[in-house]
C-alpha cells in the first residue's frame, strides 16, 4: 500500500505541476515583429520614412497610388487613351472611358484605399519622427520628404474625388468611427492641407544634388507647389515657385525626348533619373520582385492576339485624336506612341516578310493580325531586350521608373503663369524651349498654344483629364470626340460606395452619381 | 479560480489516500467463459470480484483462475455482452456463459477522459464500429461514415489525400475552424489522414454540449474520437486484410464538341459582333477533336493491404499492425500512397498499475496536381489536340487558357510527410473506486515538399507546341522546397472516482491538461534548376532570383477539467461538466475562458410503472445545456506586427523600410456557443427497434468575422478579424434501427436516419454584411452572409425566363436586351423600389450551400455465409453555383454540350436557356441548381468461408468480397459533382476547382489466422 500512496502524491504532484508557470501562456508572435519592439529600433523614424516611400509602389491592380490604375484612371477618361485591351476584357476600365462610371467601380476604390493607407503611413512616420532624437535638420528633411508625399497623394485624391476626409495624425483606435473622420472635408480644406505639407516640404527639403537621388528635394516640393496654386489660378504663385526651380539650376530638357523615357541614357542623354527629371518612383530589381510598380509597364504593354510573346495587357492605348493632336515633324509622337504596323510587304523573292513594328531595343512586335490594339503607350514601355530584367518570369515585375514630374511641365507652367499675367514674351520663350525640343518651331505663347502644348508633351503621364477640368473645358473637349461628359457631374469621380458604406452614409456622394 | 481549482483537486486526492482493503482466507476458483449462442469461448472477459479491485480475465482459451472468498460474487463484464454475476458458492470450478448484449444502448461510448456505459449518457452521442469504417475503400476515416450519423454532414471528396468536410449540427462558424476536433487515443488533432482506417475500433461522435463541454474552447464544432485497437490476452491473432479496385470520375458533364462550339460560337458573333465567324470552317475542318476530360482524366488504380498482429497475456497485451494505401487518383500525374505502422501495448506492470503506450507512424507520398487544370479543361477549345507526338496543343491560343495536360504534365509536386503520433499514460488504480491516470502525448509532423517546373518553350526549336505561341510558357525551370516541421504535446493528468452506494452511483472526473504547439517552416525558391530529378535541390539552382523564407508558430493552452456522473437506480442520471481553458492564442485579458454544462437523464423504461410490459425497453429522456469555444483562428491575431522589408530605391541602392498596417483587434477572443439539446432515447421489442430523436438549439455569439473597416484607417487589407457575429443552428434529428434475425440462415438490419437544420444569421457588426464567393469577370461576388440568412447566402439576380421579342423587352427594366437574352427581376433601386435598371440593387438571395436535410439508409443482410450491406447517403434544400458554367471568362471559351443544344434560336425559342452569346452573363439563378443528390455510397457482397472448410488450412476465417464505392447517384445537379469541399463557410458551394467525386469498384479479402 505503500507504493500506491506514493504513486497517488505523485500523481497529486503531477497535477498540481502541470498547473505550470505562470508564463506558460504569454508567447509572442515567432518571426514577426511585433510594434512595441520594432519601435526600441533607435532607425525606426528613419525605416517609417522608407515605409512611406514604399507606397509609391502600390499598384497593379490592387490598391494604388501613382501606378497602374490611377495611370488609367487619368488617361482612359481623357481624349488620350482608351481603355484598350480585348473588348470583354477590364470592364471597369471601360466605364472609365465611357463615363458611365458607378461608385462601384473597383478603380477609384483601389485608388481611395490606396492612398489612405499611404496617408496612414505618412501619419505615423510623423509620429514618430515628432517625438525622435533625430538632428533638428534631418529631422525636419524627413518630415519634409513624408509631407511632400502626403502633399502629393491628397492632391490626386481632392482632383479625383472633390473633398474628401481629412486624416493628418494618427486616430486613436476609439476615434476611428468618429464624424471627423468619417465625413468628407471640402476641397478648400483639402488644398490648404495640401498647400501646408508642399509648402514645409519646400522649406525644409535639399535642392536637387544635395540629398541622395530619389529622395524628395525642395525643386520638387517647389513643382508640385506650381501645379497647386495652377489648379487655383493662383498665378503669382505659380510663377514664383517654378521661377525658383527654373532658377535653380538643377534641371534642364533632355534634347531626345525619347531618352526620357529609358532607363539607361542614349548617347548621354536622358535614362532614370536625367537631368529633367524632378520626382519619379525609384523601382528597382531585388529578390523579393517587390521594388516596381506592379502592372506599370506589362498593363499597358502589347497584347498579343496569338502567335507571339507578347508584351503586355494592352491595356490604355492611345486614341486616333492623340495620334493626330502632333504636328507634323513633332518627334515627340513616335516616341510616345508605339504605332503597330498593319502591312506585309514582300521580300525581294516575292514571299510577304512579316515586318511587324521595330522597336528602339530592336524588338519586333508582328503585323497587326497578331496584335490586339493598333496603338500602345510606348512612354511605358520597358524593354525585355535592353533594360533590367524582372527576376522570375513574371512580367508584371517590370522595374520601370515612372516619371512624375518633369521640367518641362514646369516650363509650361511657368508660361501659363505669364501668359495669364500678361507676359506672352516670356510665356512664348519657354514655350519654345519645349516645342524646339520637340523638333517644331517656336509658337505664341498663349493660352490655348500652352494648353495645346501640355497635351503632347505630358500625353499618358497622369496629366490630361485633370488639365482639362481645370482648364474649365473638359465638357467641350471630350463630348466633341463623342464623349457622354455630362458638365457639373464628371469633372470628379464618385465616391467609392464601398466607403460610404462603411462610414454608415456619412461620406456623401458627389453630384449626380 | 485556478488556483483554487489546483488545490482542491489536490486535496481530494489526499484525503483519498487513507483508504484501505481488507483480505480475507481464500480459495482458488478456475473456469472457461463461453457465448452462450455458440458455444465459442470468449477471450480477454474481465474478471472482477464484487465489492473489491481484485479481477483477472479470461485467456486464448476462455479460461481463467481467480484467487477469492469462498463466498465471493464474481462479475463478468465483456464489451458487447452483458455482464454475469456469478456467486462462488465454495466451487472451485465454474462454467460461465454469457448472452450477446440486446441493447446498443448497452453499449460503452467513449466521452473524452473517460468512457460511460450508453444508457448513463445524458448527451447527444452516436458511435461507428471500426469494422463499418474500415470496409470502405477510402482514405480518411470520416469519408466512411458518411450518411451513418444523424446531423453529422460529410462531404468528401475524389481526391486521394483530402481531409473530407465535416459538419456537425450546421456551420458553427464564420471564419475558419469550421471543422469538429478530432481527439485520437486522446491526442487532439486536426488531422487524421495518418489514421490507417483498419486500426480504429470505434469512432464516437459527441454532438451536444453535455457530451462536448468537456474539452471546451474548441468543441464547438462537435468532437470525433477515434479509439485505435489494442490486444487481448489470448493467443495471437494474425488478419490480413486486403482490397484493390479501380477508380474513375463519377459523372463528368458533356461539353460541346467542336462542330457545336464552332456554331454557337459563330451564331453568336452574328448577334454580338461582326457576324464574322469566329471559329473558322478550316479550323474546324483540320482541328482535333478533344475531349478534354478525356485527355486529363485517368482510371486510376487503388490498393490497400493491411496486416496486423496481436494478442497478450496477464501481464502484457499487444497490438501491431502494418498498412499500405496506394491510390493514383483520376487525374492524370495524381499519385498517392500511404504506409503506416502502429503499436498499441499495454503493460500491466502490477495489479494496480498499468503501462500503456499507443504509437503510430504514417509515411505519406503523394504527387499532387493542380486542380485549375480541371478548369481549365471546361474552358479548353475542342479543336485543339491536347497531345500529338509529345507535342501539345496550343490553347492558349485559341481562347487564352492554357492546356492543361500540358499544365499537368510540366509540373512534379511531390510532398512526402512522416507523422508520428503517440500517446504513454500510466494508470494506477490504488483502491478500486478510484483511478488516477497520467497520459502524454506526442504528435511529431514532419513535411517536405518538391515543387518543380519545368522549363518550356512556346516558339523556336525547343517549342513543345503543335503551332508555335500563345502565352504558355515556362522561360526558366523553377523549384520551390518546402520543409515544415510541427511539434505538439499534450500532457493530461487526470482522477477518476467511481463509486456506487446503494442505488447511487456517482462519477466524478478531475484533471489539468497542457499542450504546446511550435511550428516551424521553411521555404526556398530557385529557377535554373536542372530537369534531372536527382538535382532538385535548392543547391542545384541559381542563385539569381533565389528566396528563402522561414516562418513559425507557437502556442500553448492550460485547461482544467472535470466532470461529475451521477445515476439514481439507473433511472435518474445527471452529468456536469465544467472546463477552464487558459489559452496563448488570445491576449491576457481574454486569455481564461469558462465551459460549464449540465445534463439531465430519466431512464422511464426502469420505472417500476414500466415492468410489466414488454414492449418498450429503452425509453429515456435526456435534456442538456452547456456552453463550448471555437479559437480557431490564427495565432496572435490580437498583436500588432510590423510589416518590415519594405523596400525603396534610393539611388540604385535598396532601403527597407517599415509599417504598421495592419490595425488588430486587441481584445479578440474565442467564439462562444451556447447548447441546449432535448433528446428521446427508445427501443421497442427486446431492443430490436431501437432509435433516437433528438432537438437542439445552438447559438454562437462573438462569431469571429473579418469586418471592413474604412480604407481612411489605413488598414493594408482594410480587413479587422473581431468577436462581431451571432448565429444559430437549430435543427432535429431522427434515427431508427431495426434488426432481425428470421432463421439461422437469415438475418438483416436496416436502419435510416434523417436530421435538419437551419442555420441563420442573427447579429451582424453594424449590419455590414460579409461578401465573397468572387467568380471573376464581372459577376463578383457570388455569395453574401447577412442577417436573417443563412451563412453563405448564394446573392444573385434573379433569372426569370426569356425574352421573346421586343414588346417584352420594352416593358421590361432592360431595354438593351434583344430576344433571346435572360431577363433578369427589377427588385429593388437606390430607395428600395424597383427603379426600371437592372443593377447591383436588384440581387437577392437565394439559398444557401447548407443542406436542410442530411439523410442516410443502411442495412445489412446475411445468408448462411454470404452478407450484402449497403449504405447511402443524401442531402436536401442546398444550392450550388456552378461557378465553371458562370465564368466565361473569354468569348471563345469552350461551352457544355447542354447550352449549345438547349440555346434559344429565332427558331426554337427556349423559356428557360439564352440565345448564343460572347461575354460572361451576370450572376443569376441561371447558373444557381439545386444541390440535392441521394447516393449509394457504398454496397458490398461478401462470401465468408465456412469455418469447416478452413481448419485444415490453419485459417480462423476467410472472407472475400466485392464492393463499389459511390455506385450511383441521383441528383439533379447538372454540375460535375454536388459534393464541394470547401474550407471558407462564407463562400461555401460554389463548383470550381473541384476534384471529381469518384467511383471506386474493389475486390478484396479477410484472413484471420
Amino acid at each position: 500500500m505503500r507504493m500506491q500512496r506514493y504513486s497517488i502524491l505523485i500523481t497529486a504532484a503531477l497535477i498540481t505541476l502541470s498547473g505550470c508557470s505562470k508564463d506558460f501562456l504569454d508567447i509572442n508572435p515567432q518571426g514577426q515583429l511585433v510594434e512595441e519592439q520594432a519601435l526600441i529600433d533607435p532607425n525606426a523614424a528613419e525605416q517609417l520614412v522608407g515605409g512611406v516611400y514604399n507606397t509609391l509602389y502600390f499598384g497593379g491592380f490592387g490598391n494604388t497610388t501613382v501606378g497602374f490604375l490611377f495611370q488609367c484612371l487619368n488617361d482612359i477618361a481623357s481624349d488620350d487613351t482608351e481603355k484598350g485591351s480585348s473588348p470583354s476584357d477590364f470592364a471597369a476600365g471601360g466605364e472609365i472611358d465611357n463615363f458611365t462610371v458607378t461608385p462601384n467601380n473597383f478603380i477609384l476604390n483601389n485608388i481611395w484605399a490606396g492612398h489612405y493607407t499611404a496617408i496612414a503611413r505618412v501619419n505615423r512616420a510623423i509620429d514618430i519622427l515628432s517625438q525622435s532624437t533625430f538632428e533638428q535638420s534631418v529631422k525636419n528633411r524627413l518630415l519634409g520628404e513624408v509631407r511632400f508625399l502626403r502633399g502629393l497623394y491628397y492632391f490626386n485624391l481632392v482632383r479625383t474625388f472633390g473633398g474628401v476626409p481629412k486624416l493628418i495624425r494618427v486616430p486613436d483606435p476609439s476615434e476611428g468611427n468618429s464624424d471627423e473622420f468619417q465625413t468628407r472635408a471640402t476641397q478648400e480644406e483639402i488644398y490648404q492641407v495640401i498647400l501646408e505639407d508642399l509648402q514645409f516640404a519646400a522649406d525644409n527639403l535639399p535642392l536637387k544634388g544635395a540629398t541622395v537621388v530619389g529622395r524628395a528635394t525642395k525643386g520638387a516640393a517647389q513643382s508640385y507647389l506650381a501645379k497647386v496654386y495652377m489648379y487655383r489660378k493662383d498665378w503669382p504663385k505659380v510663377l514664383e515657385n517654378t521661377t525658383a526651380v527654373i532658377n535653380s539650376g538643377s534641371y534642364d530638357l533632355v534634347q531626345d525626348y525619347a531618352a526620357i523615357f529609358r532607363e539607361n541614357p542614349v548617347n548621354n542623354e536622358g535614362g532614370n533619373n536625367n537631368i529633367e527629371s524632378i520626382f519619379e518612383v525609384q523601382t528597382g530589381v531585388n529578390l523579393g520582385e517587390n521594388a516596381v510598380s506592379e502592372l506599370y509597364s506589362n498593363g499597358q504593354g502589347p497584347r498579343s492576339r496569338g502567335g507571339w510573346n507578347d508584351l503586355g495587357f494592352g491595356i490604355n492605348t492611345p486614341t486616333a485624336d492623340l495620334a493626330n493632336a502632333y504636328e507634323p515633324n513633332d518627334e515627340r509622337r513616335a516616341a510616345s506612341i508605339i504605332f503597330i504596323n498593319p502591312t506585309v510587304v514582300p521580300r525581294a523573292g516575292g514571299d510577304p516578310a512579316n515586318v511587324g513594328t521595330l522597336l528602339w531595343d530592336g524588338f519586333r512586335i508582328p503585323t497587326q493580325d497578331s496584335v490586339e490594339n493598333e496603338r500602345y503607350n510606348y512612354k511605358a514601355y520597358h524593354s525585355p531586350l535592353r533594360e533590367s530584367p524582372q527576376v522570375s518570369n513574371n512580367k508584371d515585375k517590370k522595374p520601370k521608373n515612372i516619371r512624375l514630374m518633369r521640367y518641362a511641365d514646369v516650363l509650361l507652367m511657368y508660361a501659363e503663369a505669364q501668359a495669364n499675367l500678361g507676359n506672352g514674351g516670356e510665356a512664348q520663350a519657354k514655350l519654345t524651349m519645349v516645342r524646339n525640343r520637340a523638333g517644331l518651331d517656336a509658337a505664341a505663347g498663349t493660352v490655348d498654344n500652352i494648353w495645346r502644348e501640355r497635351r503632347v508633351e505630358l500625353a499618358m503621364e497622369q496629366d490630361r483629364f485633370f488639365d482639362l477640368v481645370r482648364q474649365g473645358r473638359a465638357g467641350t473637349v471630350l463630348r466633341s470626340k463623342g464623349k457622354p461628359f455630362v458638365d457639373g457631374k464628371h469633372e470628379l469621380f464618385p465616391v467609392p460606395q464601398a466607403q460610404r458604406d462603411l462610414s454608415g452614409g456619412r461620406l456623401t456622394q458627389n453630384p449626380g452619381y | 479560480m485556478r488556483k483554487l481549482f489546483t488545490s482542491l483537486a489536490a486535496c481530494v486526492l489526499i484525503i483519498l489516500l487513507f483508504t484501505g482493503e481488507a483480505f480475507s482466507q481464500n480459495i482458488v476458483v478456475k473456469g472457461r467463459v463461453t457465448d452462450v449462442a455458440n458455444g465459442e469461448t470468449l477471450i480477454g472477459v474481465s474478471i472482477k470480484v464484487k465489492g473489491a479491485a481484485q479481477g483477472t480475465s479470461t485467456d486464448a482459451n476462455g479460461a481463467f483462475t481467480i484467487t477469492v472468498a469462498p463466498n465471493a460474487t464474481l462479475v463478468f463484464t465483456y464489451i458487447g455482452f452483458e455482464p454475469a454475476e456469478v456467486p462462488v458458492n465454495n466451487q472451485t470450478t465454474l462454467t460461465v456463459t454469457m448472452k450477446t448484449s440486446a441493447s446498443a444502448l448497452e453499449e460503452v461510448v467513449v466521452v473524452g477522459y473517460g468512457t460511460q456505459r450508453k444508457s448513463d449518457v445524458t448527451g447527444s452521442v452516436a458511435k461507428i464500429k471500426g469494422a463499418d469504417i474500415a470496409s470502405q475503400p477510402v482514405l480518411a476515416a470520416t469519408q466512411a461514415i458518411q450518411g451513418r450519423v444523424a446531423g453529422v454532414q460529410i462531404i468528401s471528396s475524389g481526391d486521394p489525400n483530402a481531409l473530407p468536410t465535416v459538419r456537425i449540427r450546421g456551420t458553427g462558424t464564420m471564419k475558419g475552424g469550421a471543422n469538429p476536433l478530432y481527439v485520437v487515443d486522446g491526442i487532439i488533432t486536426e488531422d487524421i489522414r495518418n489514421i490507417n482506417n483498419a486500426d480504429i475500433v470505434s469512432m464516437d461522435i459527441l454532438k451536444d454540449a453535455s457530451a462536448t463541454a468537456i474539452y471546451g474552447m474548441r468543441a464547438a464544432n462537435g468532437v470525433l474520437l477515434i479509439t485505435t485497437k489494442k490486444g487481448k490476452q489470448g493467443k495471437m491473432v494474425i488478419s490480413y486484410d486486403a482490397h484493390t479496385g479501380v477508380k474513375e470520375a463519377a459523372n463528368l458533364v458533356d461539353m460541346a464538341g467542336p462542330a457545336q462550339y464552332a456554331g454557337y460560337l459563330n451564331e453568336a458573333n452574328v448577334y454580338y459582333g461582326s457576324g464574322d465567324e469566329l471559329i473558322t470552317t478550316d479550323q474546324i475542318a483540320n482541328g482535333a477533336n478533344t475531349d478534354w476530360y478525356d485527355a486529363i482524366l485517368k482510371k486510376g488504380f487503388q490498393q490497400n493491404h493491411n496486416l496486423s498482429l496481436s494478442g497478450g497475456t496477464e501481464d502484457l497485451t499487444y497490438f501491431f499492425s502494418a498498412g499500405y494505401l496506394s491510390d493514383a487518383g483520376i487525374i492524370e500525374t495524381n499519385n498517392f500512397n500511404r504506409f503506416t505502422l502502429r503499436s498499441n501495448n499495454e503493460y500491466n506492470a502490477t495489479k494496480w498499475l498499468k503501462l500503456s503506450s499507443l504509437i503510430s507512424f504514417s509515411r505519406l507520398n503523394n504527387r499532387g496536381v493542380d486542380l485549375g487544370a480541371f478548369n481549365v479543361a471546361y474552358r479548353a477549345a475542342p479543336y485543339i489536340a491536347s497531345k500529338v507526338n509529345d507535342l501539345y496543343g496550343n490553347t492558349s491560343l485559341s481562347n487564352n487558357v492554357g492546356n492543361p495536360l500540358l499544365s499537368l504534365e510540366k509540373v512534379d509536386n511531390r510532398t512526402l510527410g512522416n507523422r508520428l503520433q503517440g500517446s504513454f499514460a500510466l494508470d494506477v488504480k490504488p483502491v478500486s473506486w478510484l483511478s488516477l491516470r497520467s497520459s502524454f502525448g506526442v504528435d511529431l509532423d514532419f513535411l517536405r515538399s518538391t515543387n518543380y517546373g519545368y522549363q518550356f518553350a512556346n516558339v523556336g526549336a525547343n517549342s513543345v507546341f503543335l503551332t508555335e505561341g500563345g502565352n504558355q510558357l515556362r522561360d526558366k525551370s523553377d523549384l520551390t522546397v518546402i520543409s515544415n516541421n510541427a511539434t505538439k504535446w499534450v500532457w493530461d493528468n487526470t482522477a477518476t472516482f467511481n463509486k456506487i452506494f446503494d442505488k447511487h452511483s456517482v462519477n466524478v472526473l478531475v484533471g489539468v491538461t497542457s499542450e504546446y504547439y511550435r511550428f516551424n517552416g521553411l521555404e526556398g525558391k530557385r529557377v535554373n534548376v536542372p530537369a534531372d530529378r536527382d538535382q532538385w535541390y535548392l543547391g542545384a539552382g541559381s542563385t539569381t532570383g533565389a528566396t528563402n523564407n522561414n516562418t513559425g508558430d507557437k502556442w500553448a493552452r492550460n485547461s482544467y477539467i472535470s466532470r461529475l456522473n451521477y445515476a439514481y437506480d439507473n433511472r435518474y442520471l445527471l452529468t456536469a461538466t465544467f472546463r477552464a481553458d487558459g489559452t496563448s492564442r488570445f491576449p491576457s485579458s481574454n486569455r481564461w475562458g469558462y465551459f460549464p454544462s449540465v445534463g439531465l437523464g430519466w431512464n422511464i423504461a426502469e420505472e417500476d410503472f414500466m415492468k410489466g410490459q414488454k414492449t418498450l425497453t429503452t425509453f429515456k429522456i435526456r435534456g442538456s445545456w452547456g456552453k463550448v469555444g471555437n479559437d480557431q483562428i490564427n495565432t496572435n491575431v490580437y498583436f500588432p506586427i510590423a510589416a518590415i522589408n519594405l523596400p525603396y530605391f534610393y539611388d540604385g541602392v535598396e532601403y527597407s523600410g517599415i509599417a504598421f498596417d495592419q490595425l488588430p483587434d486587441r481584445n479578440v477572443k474565442w467564439e462562444t456557443t451556447e447548447e441546449y439539446d432535448l433528446g428521446l432515447d427508445y427501443g421497442f421489442i427486446n431492443n430490436r427497434l431501437t432509435g433516437e430523436i433528438d432537438y437542439y438549439h445552438k447559438k454562437t455569439t462573438d462569431a469571429l468575422i473579418d469586418i471592413r473597416i474604412p480604407a481612411i484607417l489605413g488598414d493594408a487589407d482594410a480587413l479587422y478579424t473581431t468577436n462581431a457575429a451571432t448565429f444559430t443552428n437549430r435543427g432535429l434529428e431522427f434515427g431508427i434501427h431495426w434488426t432481425d434475425k428470421i432463421n439461422d440462415n437469415w438475418s438483416y438490419n436496416i436502419g435510416g436516419n434523417v436530421s435538419y437544420n437551419k442555420n441563420e444569421i442573427t447579429g451582424l457588426n453594424g449590419g455590414q454584411a460579409l461578401v465573397e464567393g468572387n467568380i471573376g469577370g464581372n459577376q463578383g461576388n457570388v455569395t453574401r452572409s447577412d442577417n436573417g440568412q443563412p451563412i453563405g447566402s448564394f446573392y444573385i439576380y434573379e433569372a426569370t425566363g426569356i425574352f421573346q421579342d421586343a414588346e417584352e423587352i420594352a416593358a421590361s427594366a432592360q431595354k438593351d436586351a434583344r430576344p433571346g437574352d435572360l431577363r433578369y427581376r427589377d427588385l429593388g433601386g437606390p430607395d428600395g423600389t424597383p427603379d426600371g435598371v437592372i443593377n447591383e440593387f436588384d440581387r437577392t438571395y437565394v439559398g444557401s450551400y447548407q443542406p436542410k436535410y442530411t439523410f442516410g439508409i443502411n442495412g445489412s443482410l446475411t445468408y448462411k455465409s454470404f452478407d450484402l450491406s449497403i449504405n447511402t447517403y443524401g442531402t436536401a434544400g442546398g444550392k450550388i453555383y456552378n461557378g465553371k458554367k458562370a465564368s466565361r471568362l473569354d468569348q471563345r471559351d469552350n461551352l457544355e454540350a447542354a447550352v449549345v443544344k438547349n440555346r434559344w434560336t429565332p427558331d426554337r425559342p427556349s423559356g428557360t436557356d439564352p440565345r448564343a452569346n460572347l461575354a460572361q452573363l451576370p450572376a443569376s439563378t441561371y447558373f444557381l441548381e439545386k444541390g440535392d443528390f441521394f447516393r449509394i455510397n457504398n454496397l458490398t457482397l461478401g462470401y465468408a468461408v465456412p469455418k469447416e472448410k478452413l481448419s485444415r488450412f490453419f485459417i480462423d476465417r476467410l472472407r472475400v468480397f466485392v464492393a463499389a464505392q459511390n455506385l450511383a447517384t441521383i441528383t439533379g445537379y447538372s454540375g460535375f459533382t454536388p459534393e464541394i469541399i470547401s474550407g471558407n463557410p462564407l463562400n461555401a458551394g460554389i463548383e470550381s476547382n473541384i476534384y471529381p467525386t469518384t467511383r471506386t469498384f474493389t475486390f478484396g479479402v479477410n484472413i484471420g489466422l
